[in-house]
């Protein structure tokens, strides 16, 4: 059973293809991997539980723009695993440099749809 | 081709003039081989020649650190090595951080190749694995034989300006730099035999040891912390304005203790932090904010808490060595607990 | 359960009017092979090439490698609940081209990575250098989504080699190797004092290009259950996963899995190597503590002495990797875990993303960051479009030269998990 979640993304095919899921609340932002996983490390510093792995998938961070993490709705005490996560997981992000390709015109749809698929696997 | 240059550096023992007595003994540079220079001239043949050895005495060393650093620099450098080799030490402490130092300023400051060797749990050996190579020894100089030819391998290829291989492969004490090799062996069968030697509780060597995990298992429950005399302890640098101890921005080498008698705030005019690699501006308007002495005050007239200690600890956190922290800590704990604190507080950045 | 494999050993592949194996030497009629593939309506086109060992040549993007093999006696089919029936596989007699691999090549997506070269300093870090490759280019029809185009270049694939292997199914094998695994109770009195040791292997599951199926199951969808190391070997497990060549395991590697090998290469010497666990690497997180909740129970119920776990990619399954070794340590069972590196190109990041005190004995297949210069090839199998895309290239990666500069985490199977290659670091 899934929990009821807030999806940090910044992948519009997932904004659309979640928004009118039932659980399910987008939280859509525009901004960089990296400001999605801050993103997400705020919720859980607000008591929200993190219910997927921060860095999911084999396209490493710098080389895909897009990111999808998926946070409880319910808010309850600090979740320690869930801070230990985000954290290491942002300190992980930040070994990986930023590849211009990541920016190609051509492949935003590849990377989007590939993001898109993995937050769908968890459905 | 005309052979390598190489300077050797031995301490007072290896140059045998003499051991804790002679600990003294100031730099001196003398021609050619001293002692177990032999053995390494042995094994570089005819591709390095020792044009000459430094001696120095572990006591005057490390006892005058920067000015012995300076005349034994000076010496090396005057004799233009190709490649500079330190020891090996073994598991001989003060004589580890000598070669140790002393490789490291002949790397950074020279720019002359340079390697020593130690045995691994040689305390010169955790301060200096990550900056210079340093051979894995054994823990006495039964080890010399071991050592001789895999200090010569890699100090030619350091000369050479050759690609170093792996720790495993060229002998080196593992210094985080992770290096690829091919093994002789596929990983499932390197897994299997691992797998093998662990279930049979024989030695086995982990393809990456994990991170260090040095968890301290947490004091029990200050009873009365109404009645308790607490203490401020930080990592965060503050320091009374003007830092007059000079404590190190990054990689401390000692710590400070000072008095907050009546001192109810910390003051941007009075307090600020020492600490590098962090934004200091709010640190420095606000040194609370790190060391929160103005809580602790008001704690301390609502009755919440006992006291405030009458002094703190402060040191940089920033790089500094694990090894250090720790025997700071283990010296000013001893005041701590004679001076009837019950509680500490600790802060970091 | 017991199987024997029969090695008919080839040395070359050459394509030629009839499809047939003759002294060691498989005939391949790429017409057949074509008309095969194009039974698929949703693919456009196929060329088939051949790459032999030493050549010139360099195979990319690669998506699979698969190993031509048929079932000769025993239940079931090759790649059971895929192209096969779903009997159980694993035991009676299969016929194996050793020496030879299809693999296949297409454009799925537009960072798609994979490199084999066959010659020259990159083809030491691939194991596919190695084997004679009957390669498939395969070009959609236009506008196929990347879901069905994944699918249909492991179709492709998939039924090449099923036909590549048909043609050894009379043929009287060079070698022969038997894998025998007993059901628990007959195992463990069969060999009362040999330590009995698992494998527990972790399957990528986490989405498009990051699939794995068991029997035609799509991995995300099981719980972590016990296989019979042979149904592996008759293509039990299937790869559709085609991020991350170096430590991906296609196909290939999956029949031929290293750790369930030298695993039987000890069995009933020092070990008794009793049963093989498969788990996933889900991305929802409630998954990954029931997968290593339900492992380690499997472990402590199979009676295991010691196990070895293996990883499949970086970041999301390093968590289930140190679930699985924490949890399985925490039984009471002693582990070895083999996973890879991501250390960066100068070797001094953090080289996993999780870690963990019981993970004391670990085995690596090396920096998946280290930056390599491949040669010029004369013949390059595929396109070199994407190489400064994938994972391992990076921006004016090509020199004027023709040379390239690419991380080995590009170049398929470098850094394998599973220990197939010989690559570590220190």
């Amino acid at each position: 059973m899934l929990e009821r979640m807030v999806v940090f993304t910044n992948n519009p095919m997932v904004r659309d293809a979640l928004s009118q899921r039932d659980g399910c609340k987008v939280h859509y932002a525009p901004v960089s991997y990296r400001q999605i996983l801050c993103l997400a490390r705020d919720a859980v510093h607000q008591g929200h539980k993190l219910l997927t792995h921060p860095l999911s998938g084999s396209v490493k961070p710098g080389e895909t723009p897009y990111k999808s993490v998926a946070v409880s709705q319910e808010k309850g005490l600090l979740d320690l695993p869930s801070l230990s996560l985000i954290e290491n997981s942002i300190v992980t992000c930040d070994k990986f440099p930023i590849r211009s390709k990541s920016k190609d015109p051509s492949l935003q749809e590849d990377f989007q749809l590939v993001d898109l698929s993995l937050i769908m696997s968890i459905f | 081709m005309s052979k390598l240059r190489v300077v050797h550096y031995i301490n007072q023992f290896f140059a045998q003039i003499g051991g804790e007595e002679m600990a003294d003994y100031k730099p001196e540079y003398r021609e050619g081989i001293v002692g177990p220079g032999l053995a390494l001239q042995t094994a570089f043949g005819e591709e390095a020649e020792i044009v000459g050895t430094v001696i120095c005495g572990d006591s005057y060393f490390n006892e005058n650190l920067e000015k012995a650093t300076a005349e034994v620099l000076e010496m090396i450098k005057a004799a233009k090595p190709d490649l500079f080799i330190a020891g090996p030490a073994f598991n001989a402490g003060r004589y580890g951080v000598a070669c140790g130092t002393i490789t490291d300023a002949v790397k950074k400051e020279l720019g002359i190749p340079a390697l020593t060797g130690m045995y691994v749990e040689n305390p010169g050996a955790d301060m200096f694995k990550s900056s210079v190579y340093i051979i894995s020894t054994k823990n006495s100089a039964a080890g010399m034989r071991d050592a001789a030819p895999k200090m010569a391998k890699l100090g030619l290829k350091l000369a050479k300006g050759e690609k170093v291989g792996a720790s495993c492969e060229d002998g080196y004490i593992p210094n985080g730099i992770r290096v690829n090799l091919f093994e002789k062996e596929r990983g499932s069968k390197r897994a299997v035999k691992m797998l093998l030697a662990k279930i049979n509780g024989k030695p086995f060597t982990t393809e990456y040891p994990m991170p260090d995990f040095d968890r301290v298992p947490p004091c029990p429950a200050v009873k009365d912390i109404a009645h308790a005399k607490i203490a401020l302890v930080t990592s965060g640098g503050i320091v009374p304005k003007g830092n007059p101890d000079h404590i190190e921005s990054s990689n401390a080498t000692h710590y400070g203790k000072y008095d907050i008698e009546g001192v109810d705030d910390l003051t941007s005019d009075t307090y600020a932090t020492a600490h590098g690699g962090y934004d200091p501006v709010y640190a420095n308007e606000d040194a609370d904010r790190v060391l929160p002495v103005d809580v602790m005050r008001e704690f301390e007239k609502e009755g919440k808490i006992g006291s405030l200690y009458r002094y703190f600890y402060t040191t940089v956190g920033n790089g500094t060595a694990v090894k250090s922290a720790k025997a700071f800590a283990a010296e000013f704990s001893k005041e701590l607990v004679a001076d009837g604190v019950q509680a500490v507080i600790l802060t970091s950045t | 359960m017991k199987l024997e494999l029969g090695y008919i050993h080839i040395h070359d592949i050459q394509l030629a009017a009839a499809s047939k194996v003759e002294n060691g030497v498989l005939y391949v009629d790429a017409e057949a092979v074509k008309k095969l593939v194009l039974e698929d309506e949703q693919i456009a086109s196929v060329e088939v090439e051949v790459a032999h060992p030493g050549e010139s040549v360099r195979i990319t993007p690669v998506k699979d490698v698969i190993e031509p093999r048929v079932k000769v006696e025993g239940p079931g089919g090759m790649f059971p609940g895929v192209i096969s029936k779903v009997d159980t596989v694993g035991s009676g007699k299969t016929h194996v081209l050793k020496g030879a691999a299809v693999v296949t090549t297409g454009k799925i997506v537009g960072f798609q990575e994979g490199i084999i070269d066959m010659s020259g300093v990159g083809a030491q870090y691939t194991p596919f250098s190695k084997t004679n490759n009957l390669v498939l280019v395969v070009q959609p029809v236009e506008g196929l989504k990347q879901h069905d185009h994944e699918h249909a270049v492991r179709m492709a694939g998939l039924k090449t080699a099923v036909y590549l292997g048909e043609l050894a199914r009379s043929l009287t094998p060079d070698e022969t190797e038997t894998f025998e695994t007993l059901p628990l109770k007959e195992s463990m009195d069969k060999y009362p004092e040999l330590p009995r040791v698992g494998y527990v292997q972790m399957l990528q599951s986490q989405g498009l290009l990051h699939d794995t199926y068991v029997y035609g199951v799509d991995a995300k969808r099981i719980i972590p259950t016990v296989i019979y190391p042979t149904e592996v070997m008759d293509g039990a497990i299937i790869s559709g996963n085609c991020v991350s060549a170096c430590d991906k395991n296609p196909t290939y590697v999956h029949q031929n899995n290293p750790i369930v090998h030298d695993l039987f290469a000890q069995h009933g010497k020092t070990i008794n190597f009793a049963a093989m666990v498969i788990t996933n690497e889900n991305v929802y997180l409630a998954d990954k503590e029931r997968s290593s909740n339900w492992s380690s129970k499997l472990c402590e119920f199979l009676g295991l002495d010691a196990v070895i776990i293996s990883e499949e990619g970086f970041g999301n399954p390093d968590t289930d990797l140190i679930m699985n070794c924490r949890k399985i340590t925490e039984k009471g069972i002693k582990t070895v875990i083999v996973t890879d590196e991501y250390a960066g190109r100068d070797g001094s990041s953090q080289s996993l993303a999780d870690a963990h005190s019981s993970a004391d004995a670990l085995v690596t297949g090396g920096n998946a960051n280290q930056v390599i210069t491949l040669p010029k090839m004369d013949k390059v199998i595929g396109t070199e479009d994407y190489v400064g895309i994938i994972a391992g290239g990076w921006d004016q990666n090509k020199h004027e030269d023709g040379t390239i500069d690419v991380e080995i985490q590009a170049i398929t199977g470098a850094t394998s998990e599973v220990g197939f290659n010989y690559l570590s670091a220190r």
